[in-house]
Protein backbone atom coordinates (compact mmCIF):
# COMPACT_ATOMS: atom_id res chain seq x y z
CA UNK A 1 0.00 0.00 0.00
CA UNK A 2 1.46 3.72 -1.31
CA UNK A 3 1.94 5.87 1.95
CA UNK A 4 0.80 9.02 2.04
CA UNK A 5 3.01 10.45 4.51
CA UNK A 6 6.09 11.54 2.71
CA UNK A 7 3.54 13.15 -0.27
CA UNK A 8 4.71 16.89 -0.76
CA UNK A 9 1.29 18.88 -1.17
CA UNK A 10 1.34 20.97 -4.23
CA UNK A 11 2.37 24.61 -2.82
CA UNK A 12 -1.47 26.15 -3.25
CA UNK A 13 -1.78 29.66 -4.77
CA UNK A 14 -2.51 32.65 -2.54
CA UNK A 15 -6.52 33.31 -2.19
CA UNK A 16 -6.64 36.30 -3.84
CA UNK A 17 -10.81 35.93 -3.94
CA UNK A 18 -12.60 37.23 -7.28
CA UNK A 19 -12.53 40.50 -9.21
CA UNK A 20 -16.22 40.70 -10.48
CA UNK A 21 -17.81 43.73 -12.26
CA UNK A 22 -20.23 41.65 -14.15
CA UNK A 23 -20.95 44.87 -15.80
CA UNK A 24 -17.70 45.41 -17.17
CA UNK A 25 -17.43 41.51 -18.43
CA UNK A 26 -19.92 42.10 -20.51
CA UNK A 27 -18.94 45.13 -22.14
CA UNK A 28 -15.44 43.64 -22.63
CA UNK A 29 -17.25 40.32 -24.27
CA UNK A 30 -18.84 42.71 -26.98
CA UNK A 31 -15.91 44.56 -27.75
CA UNK A 32 -15.17 42.15 -30.11
CA UNK A 33 -18.54 41.75 -31.49
CA UNK A 34 -22.23 41.14 -30.61
CA UNK A 35 -23.32 37.93 -28.33
CA UNK A 36 -26.19 36.41 -26.96
CA UNK A 37 -26.02 35.58 -23.40
CA UNK A 38 -24.72 32.01 -23.58
CA UNK A 39 -21.98 33.30 -25.88
CA UNK A 40 -21.52 36.36 -23.13
CA UNK A 41 -21.30 33.69 -20.47
CA UNK A 42 -18.85 31.28 -21.96
CA UNK A 43 -16.18 34.02 -23.12
CA UNK A 44 -16.48 35.62 -19.65
CA UNK A 45 -15.29 31.70 -18.44
CA UNK A 46 -12.43 32.28 -21.28
CA UNK A 47 -11.62 35.61 -20.93
CA UNK A 48 -11.04 35.78 -16.85
CA UNK A 49 -11.77 32.54 -15.71
CA UNK A 50 -15.23 33.89 -13.73
CA UNK A 51 -18.12 32.15 -14.92
CA UNK A 52 -21.23 34.49 -14.24
CA UNK A 53 -24.70 32.81 -13.16
CA UNK A 54 -27.83 33.76 -15.62
CA UNK A 55 -29.34 35.80 -13.09
CA UNK A 56 -26.31 37.63 -12.50
CA UNK A 57 -25.56 38.12 -16.37
CA UNK A 58 -29.01 39.22 -16.96
CA UNK A 59 -28.80 41.79 -14.04
CA UNK A 60 -25.88 43.46 -15.74
CA UNK A 61 -27.66 43.00 -19.37
CA UNK A 62 -30.74 44.57 -17.98
CA UNK A 63 -28.73 47.69 -16.06
CA UNK A 64 -26.38 48.16 -19.42
CA UNK A 65 -29.29 48.23 -21.81
CA UNK A 66 -30.98 50.82 -19.00
CA UNK A 67 -27.32 52.87 -19.66
CA UNK A 68 -27.47 52.84 -23.37
CA UNK A 69 -24.47 50.80 -23.15
CA UNK A 70 -25.49 47.89 -25.15
CA UNK A 71 -28.24 47.15 -27.43
CA UNK A 72 -30.38 44.16 -28.18
CA UNK A 73 -30.32 43.16 -31.47
CA UNK A 74 -33.11 40.70 -33.48
CA UNK A 75 -33.71 37.51 -31.76
CA UNK A 76 -32.69 34.95 -33.31
CA UNK A 77 -35.06 32.13 -32.55
CA UNK A 78 -35.23 32.53 -28.86
CA UNK A 79 -31.56 34.17 -28.19
CA UNK A 80 -31.47 37.89 -28.75
CA UNK A 81 -27.78 38.98 -29.41
CA UNK A 82 -26.39 42.27 -27.84
CA UNK A 83 -23.86 44.66 -29.47
CA UNK A 84 -22.02 47.32 -27.36
CA UNK A 85 -23.13 51.02 -28.57
CA UNK A 86 -20.67 53.95 -29.07
CA UNK A 87 -21.15 55.26 -25.94
CA UNK A 88 -20.57 51.63 -24.33
CA UNK A 89 -17.14 51.74 -26.01
CA UNK A 90 -16.10 55.09 -24.42
CA UNK A 91 -17.24 53.73 -20.92
CA UNK A 92 -15.61 50.20 -21.48
CA UNK A 93 -11.90 52.56 -22.31
CA UNK A 94 -12.47 54.71 -19.83
CA UNK A 95 -12.89 51.79 -17.02
CA UNK A 96 -10.12 49.83 -18.69
CA UNK A 97 -7.96 52.98 -18.56
CA UNK A 98 -8.26 53.47 -15.13
CA UNK A 99 -7.79 49.63 -14.44
CA UNK A 100 -4.74 49.83 -16.15
CA UNK A 101 -3.29 52.59 -14.26
CA UNK A 102 -4.25 51.14 -10.81
CA UNK A 103 -2.30 48.36 -11.81
CA UNK A 104 0.71 49.76 -13.00
CA UNK A 105 0.72 52.12 -9.66
CA UNK A 106 0.46 49.14 -7.69
CA UNK A 107 2.94 47.15 -9.49
CA UNK A 108 5.15 49.63 -9.59
CA UNK A 109 4.96 49.89 -5.64
CA UNK A 110 5.46 46.28 -5.41
CA UNK A 111 8.53 46.64 -7.61
CA UNK A 112 10.11 49.54 -5.09
CA UNK B 1 -32.14 22.39 -17.17
CA UNK B 2 -35.25 20.91 -16.65
CA UNK B 3 -37.76 23.15 -18.82
CA UNK B 4 -40.32 22.95 -15.93
CA UNK B 5 -37.70 24.29 -13.90
CA UNK B 6 -36.51 27.14 -16.22
CA UNK B 7 -40.05 28.15 -16.76
CA UNK B 8 -41.00 28.43 -13.14
CA UNK B 9 -37.45 30.36 -12.44
CA UNK B 10 -38.53 32.87 -15.35
CA UNK B 11 -41.66 33.45 -13.69
CA UNK B 12 -39.71 34.46 -10.07
CA UNK B 13 -38.95 37.76 -11.91
CA UNK B 14 -41.48 40.61 -12.57
CA UNK B 15 -43.78 40.51 -15.21
CA UNK B 16 -42.43 43.86 -16.85
CA UNK B 17 -38.83 42.09 -16.52
CA UNK B 18 -40.10 38.95 -18.34
CA UNK B 19 -42.21 40.28 -20.78
CA UNK B 20 -38.90 42.07 -22.07
CA UNK B 21 -36.45 39.60 -20.89
CA UNK B 22 -38.68 36.46 -20.07
CA UNK B 23 -37.76 34.28 -23.62
CA UNK B 24 -34.20 34.95 -23.92
CA UNK B 25 -33.69 34.27 -20.01
CA UNK B 26 -35.57 31.15 -20.39
CA UNK B 27 -33.95 30.01 -23.66
CA UNK B 28 -30.44 30.82 -21.57
CA UNK B 29 -31.71 28.42 -19.05
CA UNK B 30 -32.43 25.63 -21.15
CA UNK B 31 -28.89 25.84 -22.78
CA UNK B 32 -27.06 25.69 -19.47
CA UNK B 33 -26.22 22.74 -17.19
CA UNK B 34 -28.68 24.14 -14.28
CA UNK B 35 -28.09 22.91 -10.94
CA UNK B 36 -28.84 23.99 -7.22
CA UNK B 37 -25.62 26.76 -7.48
CA UNK B 38 -27.44 27.92 -11.11
CA UNK B 39 -31.09 28.35 -9.12
CA UNK B 40 -29.74 30.06 -6.18
CA UNK B 41 -28.17 32.62 -8.67
CA UNK B 42 -31.36 32.78 -10.74
CA UNK B 43 -33.83 33.26 -7.49
CA UNK B 44 -31.34 35.55 -5.85
CA UNK B 45 -31.32 37.91 -8.81
CA UNK B 46 -35.06 37.52 -9.15
CA UNK B 47 -35.47 39.08 -5.45
CA UNK B 48 -32.71 41.73 -6.43
CA UNK B 49 -35.26 42.62 -9.44
CA UNK B 50 -38.38 42.52 -7.76
CA UNK B 51 -36.81 45.25 -4.78
CA UNK B 52 -34.72 47.04 -6.65
CA UNK B 53 -36.46 47.22 -10.32
CA UNK B 54 -34.81 47.79 -13.81
CA UNK B 55 -36.53 51.09 -15.51
CA UNK B 56 -36.46 51.96 -18.51
CA UNK B 57 -34.94 50.33 -21.76
CA UNK B 58 -37.99 48.87 -23.60
CA UNK B 59 -39.63 47.43 -20.63
CA UNK B 60 -43.23 49.06 -20.30
CA UNK B 61 -44.12 49.86 -16.70
CA UNK B 62 -47.32 51.11 -16.15
CA UNK B 63 -47.69 53.58 -13.70
CA UNK B 64 -48.46 52.63 -10.15
CA UNK B 65 -51.16 54.46 -9.16
CA UNK B 66 -53.40 54.06 -5.33
CA UNK B 67 -55.89 51.79 -6.29
CA UNK B 68 -53.38 49.64 -8.28
CA UNK B 69 -51.25 49.45 -5.07
CA UNK B 70 -54.17 48.87 -2.87
CA UNK B 71 -55.26 45.65 -4.72
CA UNK B 72 -51.87 44.32 -3.95
CA UNK B 73 -52.05 41.10 -1.07
CA UNK B 74 -49.31 42.82 0.78
CA UNK B 75 -51.41 46.45 0.87
CA UNK B 76 -54.83 44.87 1.64
CA UNK B 77 -53.79 41.75 4.17
CA UNK B 78 -52.35 44.11 6.95
CA UNK B 79 -55.39 46.32 6.61
CA UNK B 80 -57.77 43.99 6.32
CA UNK B 81 -55.97 41.74 9.59
CA UNK B 82 -55.97 45.36 11.56
CA UNK B 83 -59.91 45.68 10.65
CA UNK B 84 -60.84 42.26 11.47
CA UNK B 85 -58.91 42.84 15.10
CA UNK B 86 -60.98 45.95 15.50
CA UNK B 87 -64.16 44.21 14.50
CA UNK B 88 -63.34 41.35 16.79
CA UNK B 89 -62.47 43.92 20.06
CA UNK B 90 -65.77 46.62 19.28
CA UNK B 91 -68.04 42.50 19.41
CA UNK B 92 -66.77 41.68 22.49
CA UNK B 93 -67.16 45.02 24.20
CA UNK B 94 -70.54 45.26 22.49
CA UNK B 95 -71.77 42.02 23.46
CA UNK B 96 -70.18 42.98 27.12
CA UNK B 97 -72.75 45.95 27.30
CA UNK B 98 -75.85 44.02 26.42
CA UNK B 99 -75.28 40.89 28.45
CA UNK B 100 -74.10 42.75 31.74
CA UNK B 101 -74.25 46.32 31.34
CA UNK B 102 -71.05 46.74 31.54
CA UNK B 103 -67.20 46.08 30.08
CA UNK B 104 -65.91 43.27 31.90
CA UNK B 105 -62.42 42.52 32.72
CA UNK B 106 -61.44 39.25 31.90
CA UNK B 107 -58.92 37.30 34.58
CA UNK B 108 -57.10 35.49 31.72
CA UNK B 109 -56.50 37.09 28.62
CA UNK B 110 -59.14 34.99 26.81
CA UNK B 111 -59.91 33.85 22.69
CA UNK B 112 -60.42 37.12 21.94
CA UNK B 113 -57.14 39.21 23.28
CA UNK B 114 -55.22 35.61 22.02
CA UNK B 115 -56.54 36.50 18.36
CA UNK B 116 -56.15 40.49 18.36
CA UNK B 117 -52.74 39.53 19.46
CA UNK B 118 -52.39 37.03 16.54
CA UNK B 119 -53.82 39.19 14.17
CA UNK B 120 -51.81 42.53 15.03
CA UNK B 121 -48.23 41.22 14.94
CA UNK B 122 -48.96 38.63 12.12
CA UNK B 123 -49.74 41.51 10.08
CA UNK B 124 -45.86 42.97 10.46
CA UNK B 125 -44.13 41.05 8.32
CA UNK B 126 -46.51 41.95 5.38
CA UNK B 127 -46.04 45.30 5.99
CA UNK B 128 -42.53 44.86 5.60
CA UNK B 129 -42.76 43.40 2.82
CA UNK B 130 -45.04 45.85 1.23
CA UNK B 131 -42.68 48.70 2.30
CA UNK B 132 -39.64 47.02 0.75
CA UNK B 133 -41.27 45.43 -2.40
CA UNK B 134 -43.04 49.23 -3.27
CA UNK B 135 -41.25 52.26 -1.45
CA UNK B 136 -39.06 51.60 -4.27
CA UNK B 137 -40.84 51.79 -6.86
CA UNK B 138 -43.88 54.12 -6.12
CA UNK B 139 -42.60 56.12 -2.60
CA UNK B 140 -46.10 58.40 -2.45
CA UNK B 141 -48.34 55.65 -3.03
CA UNK B 142 -46.75 53.46 -1.20
CA UNK B 143 -46.43 56.25 1.86
CA UNK B 144 -50.43 56.90 1.78
CA UNK B 145 -51.18 53.14 2.04
CA UNK B 146 -48.85 52.66 4.99
CA UNK B 147 -50.30 55.71 6.32
CA UNK B 148 -54.10 53.52 6.30
CA UNK B 149 -52.38 51.14 7.51
CA UNK B 150 -51.16 52.83 10.36
CA UNK B 151 -54.13 54.56 11.07
CA UNK B 152 -55.98 51.33 11.46
CA UNK B 153 -53.50 50.17 13.96
CA UNK B 154 -53.73 52.88 16.11
CA UNK B 155 -57.81 52.94 15.93
CA UNK B 156 -56.97 48.96 17.41
CA UNK B 157 -54.79 50.20 20.13
CA UNK B 158 -56.90 53.37 21.02
CA UNK B 159 -59.93 50.89 21.62
CA UNK B 160 -58.16 48.68 23.92
CA UNK B 161 -56.73 51.47 25.49
CA UNK B 162 -59.63 53.47 26.00
CA UNK B 163 -61.65 50.55 27.05
CA UNK B 164 -59.27 49.14 29.51
CA UNK B 165 -59.76 45.81 28.18
CA UNK B 166 -55.91 45.43 26.96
Amino acid sequence: MRSTQNVVKAEKQPETGHFSDPPLFVLASLANGPKHGHAMIEDIAHLCGTRLGPGTLYGAITRLEQQGWIEPLPPEERRRPYRITPKGLRALRSKLTTLLQFSKAGLRRLEA
Amino acid sequence: MNPRLARLLMRLYPRAWRERYGEEFEALLLAGRGGLRTSANVVWSALSEHAFPTQGAEMHQSPVTFVAITRQPSAFLPMAMSLIALALVLGNLGSDLIQNGHILREADEGTTAHLWQLLMVGQLPVLAFFAIKWLPRAPGQTLKVLALQAGAVLANLAVVFFSGVG
